[in-house]
């Protein structure tokens, strides 16, 4: 069930209101549960026995670390549990593709078949908050959760099980466990938030997307400066596709009186990429700093190993974020640009002459490099897309007006967010008129047909 | 299962925590409420006011123009319009409307001509099958509440299970957004809850249809993001221009009748008239006519009964005797014109202007329709 269409606000018609009755009851983390699970099932209902399975083992481990018995050994169980249950649904096919390609360069005869599963929606993003819980329960930052209902509703919490934002134990569970008071305050910021991010997916992300569809559909058709706007266009059209996600998700759990945690803050505005990284996808980002960067060492081991760290956690994320070769190599130019860019904050120079504009313009220019493996439908592509981009010539790309004159509004938007005039934004009339503005031309301009989040397919 | 702890939390450190979010669109109940008064006087007046702005000139032989045969806001304002006139209205799909012929040619205008009137007005629309037809008067027919309708039948929705919307394979059909999207149930129609749901929905919102109007008529049925796709430096409010397009002119031109294009004579898959759904839709829309206190005069065709080999004719013979059975048996008045002349028809079921002509004296001369519109 996707957000901005109705038949998320029927089932929300529904569900709240009897949240609310529920809420200073036993009924309400039963009816939270069962209405995840059929927030879920409305996509398939198949894709409830990962979700159930991951739980159950998850629930059955933590209780088996809390006891301390071979805590590493049932940690490792729920680390490889998990491990498997996404090989098996999301890297299946990509192994088998690539044991094939292997054997066919050695021409032996066989052929592994590749599988045909169905990807569950959301599979990475509650598997990897899962994981997270078992490690902080075998750490001993967060506390074992004895409710089932309760760990389930944590697994399973219908705003953010699509596409995150991934939550820890410590933040999400205390909040589930105990009764939420939702205040009017929570539910009109709650509603802020909410449209505010339906905006960013239907007037904006939907609208870039048709551009960028049709260029990254056929880059060898396209010359340069198309090429060039439309790898523009993406690098904003995900970033409204996602964050505007995580922006309904977080207004409907404010509505129910729950805090989700921020995940993205205008991170077009970094002046690092290590700056990019702590204001895109922070909930990843931060589930990898704390899972995968620190265990491994940090920067604690000296430069080379620090290097190496930062290296084999953004190859992972970009592996997380799909089963092609292509996102691997995101991850590896994310990873040289984080190298370079902190490289370059030691020298003096860089530090106190560059201006701030022209660092985020460089780290957007990385990032934009970045996500044209990302966008690409292959590596062949995003090779032609590069090479074009350089050689083919500026013939007219035939680029809305429209779609840059709304971007250029938006990173105003967000630049004055950070500025000392923040306070104009922040003057009544100025909320009210933008979000008017905001919501005629929503309900004037757009036929709601409810297209899928980018970040939903991972 | 473990003890659920029942707490609540401090009020006040709810209420005194950040609004952690990247923008500072943070707006309080009072300021949601002037937002809402705001919306809702836009959406409120946005289509009213808008007929103020557009004109609509509507002459004696005025039809909705094909290119706008989607704008069903439109033929709402039209059906109101030609209400307020206090004309009859003679409702039908593209025979009706004149596919092939201009609008000086078409049966209202025929029926106007020889009953030397102007009581009669096309409200005909393309591509409105029963099943479509009853959604258009149900949601856009509103204003039509005791007046008198010519209501069309057109028999070549029961010629196959396809053309009745019978078959379980999805069948792409013309104006899904006026079909019933929940019940009856259309077997080909297969088009996703989500989608249902939303054209359920929109089509009872008059802003909603008023949105589509722009949309289908100024911006090539395209919304307004996709038209900027391909119009990328023009301003997006040019094409604005409330003009509406004139309704003049054919979608196809004539290019012969049947006979002159060596048609043959065809073996059809009738559908009996019992379990037909497409006339199921047409019994509904007597029904929702009769219930908004409407005299209903039934016109059973015009068919190209020429093109039909001979059982063909028979049983196209058997479903006309079982469709006045019908007719009669609730008391309606209506009228099965005999065949026209072959070469008076374009195709099964379209007829060139002389057989509109002809159709329009047949019809005039039926008793039951002299008395029409003098209760």
């Amino acid at each position: 069930m996707l957000f901005q269409t109705w038949p998320f606000l029927a089932f929300f018609a529904v569900v709240y209101p009897v949240y609310l009755l529920t809420k200073g009851t036993r009924l309400r983390l039963p009816w939270l549960l069962a209405a995840s699970y059929f927030f879920y099932a409305w996509l398939s209902p198949l894709y409830l026995i990962p979700l159930a399975y991951a739980t159950v083992v998850d629930y059955f481990v933590a209780g088996r670390i809390e006891k301390g018995l071979h805590k590493k050994a049932w940690l490792f169980v729920s680390i490889a549990n998990n491990v498997t249950v996404l090989a098996f649904f999301k890297y299946a096919g990509f192994i088998a593709e690539n044991i094939n390609a292997l054997l066919s360069s050695v021409q032996a005869p066989y052929v592994v078949p590749a599988p045909g599963f169905l990807l569950p929606a959301g599979l990475s993003f509650y598997l990897l908050q899962s994981i997270g819980y078992t490690i902080d329960v075998y750490r001993g930052t967060a506390k074992r959760e004895t409710s089932f209902l309760a760990y389930a509703a944590f697994v399973s919490f219908f705003p953010r099980l699509l596409a995150g934002p991934i939550e820890r134990a410590n933040h999400l569970l205390p909040q589930l466990r105990t009764g939420p008071r939702v205040s009017a305050r929570q539910f009109t910021d709650g509603l802020s938030i909410f449209v505010v991010g339906y905006f960013k997916k239907v007037a904006l992300a939907d609208y870039l997307a048709l551009y960028v569809g049709k260029v990254y559909g056929a880059p060898e058709e396209f010359h340069s400066a198309a090429l060039l706007l439309a790898t523009f266009l993406f690098a904003w059209q995900i970033y409204f596709d996602f964050s505007g996600y995580t922006d309904m998700a977080r207004g409907v759990a404010r509505m129910m009186g729950i805090r989700l945690m921020l995940n993205f803050d205008n991170p077009y505005l970094a002046v690092s990429m290590g700056d990019f990284w702590r204001r895109w996808h922070i909930s990843l980002s931060s589930w990898f700093r704390d899972y995968v960067y620190i265990p491994l060492g940090g920067n604690r081991k000296g430069k080379p190993a620090t290097y190496r760290n930062i290296f084999v956690t953004m190859v992972l994320s970009g592996l997380w974020h799909g089963a092609a070769w292509t996102f691997v190599l995101w991850g590896a130019v994310h990873a040289t640009g984080n190298l370079a860019t902190r490289e370059m904050e030691r020298t003096p120079l860089y530090v106190r002459r560059v201006p701030k504009l022209v660092k985020q313009l460089f780290v957007f220019a990385l990032v934009m490099l970045a996500w044209i493996f990302f966008r690409a439908e292959s590596i062949g592509d995003a090779w032609t897309i590069v090479v074009r981009i350089f050689t083919s010539g500026l013939a007219d790309p035939h680029c809305p007006l429209l779609a840059l004159a709304l971007i250029a509004a938006v990173w105003c938007y967000q630049h004055l967010v950070e500025s000392r005039v923040r306070w104009l934004l922040e003057l009544r009339v100025v909320r009210i008129v933008l979000m008017i503005l905001m919501l005629s031309y929503l309900v004037l301009t757009i036929s709601a047909k409810g297209q899928p989040f980018i970040y939903m397919q991972f | 299962m473990g003890n659920e702890e029942v707490q609540e939390n401090s009020p006040s450190v709810e209420d005194a925590t950040p609004f952690d979010c990247s923008h500072c669109l943070r707006l309080s109940a009072q300021d949601w409420f002037i937002v809402a008064i705001v919306l809702l006087t836009l959406i409120g007046a946005a289509s009213p006011a808008w007929e103020y702005i557009e004109p609509l000139a509507t002459d004696n032989d005025y039809r909705i123009p094909y290119a706008l045969s989607s704008d069903y806001w439109l033929y709402g304002r039209y059906c109101r319009r030609r209400c307020n006139q206090g004309k009859i209205l003679v409702i039908g799909d593209s025979v009706v409307w004149g596919h092939y012929v201009p609008p000086e040619e078409t049966l209202a205008h025929y029926l106007n001509e020889f009953s030397a009137t102007t009581r009669f007005a096309n409200l005909g629309l393309d591509g409105t099958h029963p099943a479509a037809l009853e959604g258009l008067l149900r949601y856009y027919g509103w204003s039509l509440v005791g007046r008198t309708v010519v209501l069309q039948f057109n028999p070549l929705w029961l010629t196959s299970a396809k053309h009745d919307l019978q078959t379980d394979k999805e069948f792409h059909f013309n104006h899904p957004e006026l079909v019933s999207q929940f019940g009856p149930k259309i077997p080909c129609y297969k088009a996703p809850f989500a989608k249902r749901l939303r054209i359920a929905v929109g089509r009872t919102i008059p802003f909603s249809n008023w949105t589509a109007h722009l949309r289908t008529t100024y911006y090539h049925n395209m919304d307004l993001q996709t038209w900027t796709l391909e119009h990328s430096y023009r301003n997006p409010l040019a094409p604005l221009t409330a003009g509406l397009p004139k309704p003049g002119g054919i979608p196809e031109p004539f290019s012969g009748t049947w006979v002159e294009k060596g048609a043959k004579k065809q073996n059809l898959a009738w559908v009996s008239l019992d379990g037909s759904l497409q006339w199921q839709f047409f019994g509904r829309s007597i029904k929702l006519l009769q219930d908004r206190a409407c005299e209903v005069f039934v016109l059973v065709g015009p068919f190209n009964e020429h093109m039909l080999n001979t059982p063909d004719a028979a049983q196209y013979d058997a479903i006309k005797r079982q469709a006045a059975d019908w007719l009669e048996k609730h008391g309606i008045p209506y009228f099965v014109p005999e065949s026209l002349p072959a070469e008076h028809y374009v195709d099964a079921s379209h007829p060139i202007g002389a057989g509109y002509a002809l159709l329009a004296r047949q019809i005039l001369k039926h008793p039951s329709f002299a008395a029409l519109g003098k209760q």
